[in-house]
């Protein structure tokens, strides 16, 4: 049995988009609500939910700033201080950033590789309810006074039972196994719907470079998280609850391990974060400069050469530990080497911008600002990387001015030209370009403000986590200056946040593409049905919008009464078998809250775990559970 | 143009039950990711074993090589049983599956059973030392998948037993027999590792 392209009367293609409907829209009512397994939906919700952790990330962030605006500030003592840093850290990492590319990578990947849901619905809801959770319980130590101050890396021995008493940290290792297990359910199901239901036609060389970077991210995270299983349970947790000794010096144990295994996840962590936002730069330079990308091999390579260098370089957050020289220079090497994959991509894209027609939208700007933020995070990057450097600047503000220019610089900006870019795609609205245009200018200015004058305050020997500083070390102005910047992102923020609610409400009606671009989500209606396509695309090129539409090829013979979807060949995507994808269901979530019960009862003892394993268990026999015996007609 | 250029797919299968199932690759990913955690397990355990002269520290006995080797058999033999339980999925055979699934069960049922002898007499907690830590860790996490994977078989076999193994329940069966064989054959190394290394390598030192 195979399928083979053929010519029909053009009134006859077309699906059934009444019985589609059916089939696909969600229940109603509140448990419909929870239900609910479609794509779009669960990724709008990863979204919203990161931002509003961006937000309580971004407070924290002023709150220390306020501090440091002035030596010998008394706003914050020193306990305090330390909390609220650790908290900006782990918020930041864990509670935003990661889960906001998951779910720009949930929403986006299946309409790019022209699908209609993620290859494992219910798991993708089970994800999402998983960080929900572990958001709210980790901030819930707000309240009962459970909040660490051991930093976002939580090293021992600072960390361990005989130096962070309470339960802090306990909260805080709880919550990374949350969203360890959600970012491996979006890790999970996007290998697989890249690898196994992209469109027919659409090879691998054909595959947006969105989908290629979600490709390598998930890769890295499938390697990455289980370390800090390892980090955050079996070292912090067990040595706390059940008096395990890993990181017990006195009985065998090691700190220094600890070190390596949390680096072991933490570096490759920074790529997760930030290989999605090389993938939207990508995409929206391909729109807005109307020409592929110049490079695609190259640009692709340098995407998978990122992912693999970057488990190579977990040492050099470790310079200063006194580890032996000549493993260190290993580190060095690895370190600066990443710079050319980076390099590669940054010169694809220049070349891209210099040969194309450049149309310079809000979307654009985020970009250029990328390019130069994140350009200058290399270049400190690259200077890092040298051990007699880095233990000069270790510890100091030149390390913060570093990595914030990398993060902030490398995803946050490229998420908001994202976030201009496809706005119109998800709400059916455009965006306000000119709002748009001074929110960039605002947080452009105001980033730079703040960051770059705490390179002067590292260079000049400011530490790092320290809650304030005589007036007589010479950090007053550049601290001062951070401070005000640090208030003019806050507003920029204010401004974005004000275009997006004003453009959701009376923003002008989008069309389906309103950029032309070259990929399938814009070939969909703004927003998309939950089924995405009607009749699911044909790909013959790598820009598939950019062909004559009456060339353009589609997909009959699929079932519209069930959810149907088509699974196709790894390498060439020749279609292979159809698919029934499971309906929504509630279960997901109640798997969620009985896990949730579980292991937050584990925080205060081991037993925790068995009533995690049982209504877990419980939870996965009502997920899979088959109401009556049923048989997949062809 | 009144033609559409079109790519009938209505007489390609509506479901499979092999290594091209969506399913069967996600299984696969989950065993890459517990694979990952066990590897980053005996890394530690070597580290920490590096880290001193005498392993395991003084007053704490190697455990015994007789009842973890023989329990390998019955561990072995239980692959048979999932071996069969696949055919069974692949070729709709309730039958197959049943006794496949049951042989499966009943054979990790004394491999458990011989794995709780061992560890009445182990010498050493997991609070004793970071060598306790680390073996239990070991031992912990390997049982504690075992036995979750064989609830799951459980579930399964009860499923087919009551006559409602459609196809997606099938390609459940076949997987959860993916899901074995890892964890059969991830054993082996640990096997090797906490039992006959420390004899092998730097014994009595």
């Amino acid at each position: 049995m195979s399928a083979v392209l053929t010519e029909i009367p053009r009134e006859t293609k077309t699906a059934d988009r009444d019985a589609l409907s059916r089939v696909w829209r969600p229940r109603p009512g509140f448990t419909g609500w929870l239900s609910v397994t479609t794509h779009q939906q669960i990724g709008l919700r990863y979204i919203k939910t990161a931002f509003f952790f961006l937000l309580l990330g971004g407070v924290e962030a002023l709150l220390m700033r306020l501090q440091l605006a002035f030596p010998n500030n008394t706003l914050l003592g020193p306990f305090r201080y330390n909390q609220i840093f650790t908290m900006h850290g782990t918020t930041m990492m864990f509670l935003f950033a990661v889960p906001m590319m998951e779910g720009v990578g949930v929403c986006l990947v299946p309409l790019m590789v022209g699908t209609r849901n993620v290859a494992f619905p219910r798991l993708n809801a089970f994800g999402y309810w998983m960080y929900l959770m572990g958001g709210i319980f980790f901030y819930s130590g707000v309240f009962t006074g459970s909040v660490t101050a051991a930093g976002w890396f939580a090293y021992t021995p600072l960390s361990g039972p005989q130096y962070s008493v309470g339960k802090g940290v306990d909260y805080w290792a709880q919550m990374i196994t949350f969203t360890e297990i959600s970012a491996l359910c979006v890790a999970v199901e996007l290998i697989v719907t890249i690898l196994r239901m992209r469109a027919p036609g659409m090879s691998l060389n054909r595959l947006p470079l969105f989908c290629w970077s979600m490709l390598v991210q998930s890769a890295m995270i499938i390697f990455a998280m289980p370390a800090i299983v390892m980090a955050s349970n079996f070292f912090l947790l067990n040595d706390r609850t059940i008096g395990t000794h890993l990181a017990n010096p006195a009985e065998g144990g090691d700190p220094i391990l600890y070190q390596h295994i949390f680096w072991f996840f933490g570096h490759p962590e920074v790529y997760i974060i930030f290989l999605p936002a090389l993938g939207m730069v990508s995409m929206i330079l391909e729109a807005n400069t109307r020409r592929g990308i110049f490079g695609y091999p190259a640009v692709v390579l340098s995407l998978v050469g990122n992912g693999f260098v970057a488990f190579g370089l977990w040492v050099h957050h470790m310079f200063a530990t006194g580890l032996p020289q000549l493993g260190e220079a290993y580190f060095t090497a690895a370190s600066m080497m990443i710079a050319i994959t980076s390099g590669v991509q940054i010169f694809c894209w220049i070349a891209t911008i210099w040969t194309g027609r450049l149309r310079m939208t809000a979307a654009m700007h985020f970009v250029f600002g990328f390019l130069f933020i994140f350009v200058l995070g290399g270049m400190t990057g690259v200077m890092l990387a040298s051990i007699p450097l880095d233990l000069q600047a270790h510890d100091t503000y030149f390390v913060v001015a570093h990595f914030h220019y990398v993060l902030i610089g490398g995803a946050l900006f490229p998420l908001f030209g994202a976030f201009h870019h496809w706005f119109s795609k998800f709400t059916g609205r455009m965006i306000d370009e000119r709002l748009g245009r001074i929110s960039f200018w605002i947080l452009f200015v105001g980033f730079n403000l703040t960051f770059f004058p705490m390179h002067l305050a590292g260079v000049n020997g400011m530490p790092r986590r320290v809650y304030t500083y005589p007036p007589e070390m010479g950090w007053q102005t550049d601290n001062l200056l951070s401070s005000i910047g640090a208030l003019m992102i806050a507003i920029g923020g204010a401004v974005f946040i004000a275009n997006a609610l004003k453009s959701l409400r009376a923003g002008r009606v989008a069309d389906a593409d309103p950029w032309d671009s070259s990929t399938l989500e814009w070939a969909v209606p703004s927003p998309p049905p939950a089924w995405n396509f009607d009749n699911l695309p044909v790909v013959s090129s790598r820009y598939p919008l950019w062909i004559d539409p009456e060339e353009r090829a589609c997909v009959v013979g699929m079932r519209d009464d069930r959810r149907e979807v088509l699974t196709t060949t790894v390498l060439d995507a020749a279609p292979h078998h159809r698919y029934v994808l499971p309906a929504s269901s509630i279960w997901p979530f109640l798997t969620a809250v009985g896990l949730t019960i579980g292991l937050i009862c584990a925080v205060f003892a081991f037993s925790g775990y068995w009533l995690a394993s049982l209504l877990g268990l419980i939870g996965f026999i009502g997920w899979f559970w088959p109401p009556r015996h049923v048989e997949v007609e062809p | 143009m009144t033609q559409a250029r079109v790519l009938d797919v209505s007489s390609l299968p509506p479901y499979e039950i092999s290594n091209r199932s969506p399913l069967w690759a996600g299984q696969l990913l989950m065993c890459m990711i517990e694979g990952a955690l066990f590897v980053i397990l005996i890394a530690t355990y070597f580290y920490l074993r590096l880290g001193v002269d005498v392993w395991p520290p003084p007053g704490t006995r190697i455990p015994g090589t007789l009842i973890p080797t023989l329990a390998l058999i019955p561990l072995i033999a239980s692959c048979v049983g999932s071996w069969i339980a696949d055919e069974g999925a692949k070729s709709n055979s309730r039958g197959k599956m049943l006794w496949g699934s049951a042989i499966n069960l009943a054979m990790a049922g004394v491999f458990l059973a011989l794995r709780a002898v061992e560890w009445a007499g182990l010498n050493f907690r997991w609070n004793t030392d970071a060598h306790g830590s680390i073996v239990w860790d070991m031992l912990f996490l390997h049982t504690y998948d075992v036995v979750a994977d064989l609830l799951v078989t459980a579930v399964l076999l009860a499923i087919v037993a009551i006559g409602r193994d459609g196809p997606k329940q099938r390609i459940g069966v076949h997987v959860d027999s993916v899901l074995w064989y890892f964890l059969v054959a991830i054993w082996i190394p640990m096997y090797v590792i906490i039992y006959w290394g420390p004899r092998l390598v730097g014994a009595g030192r």
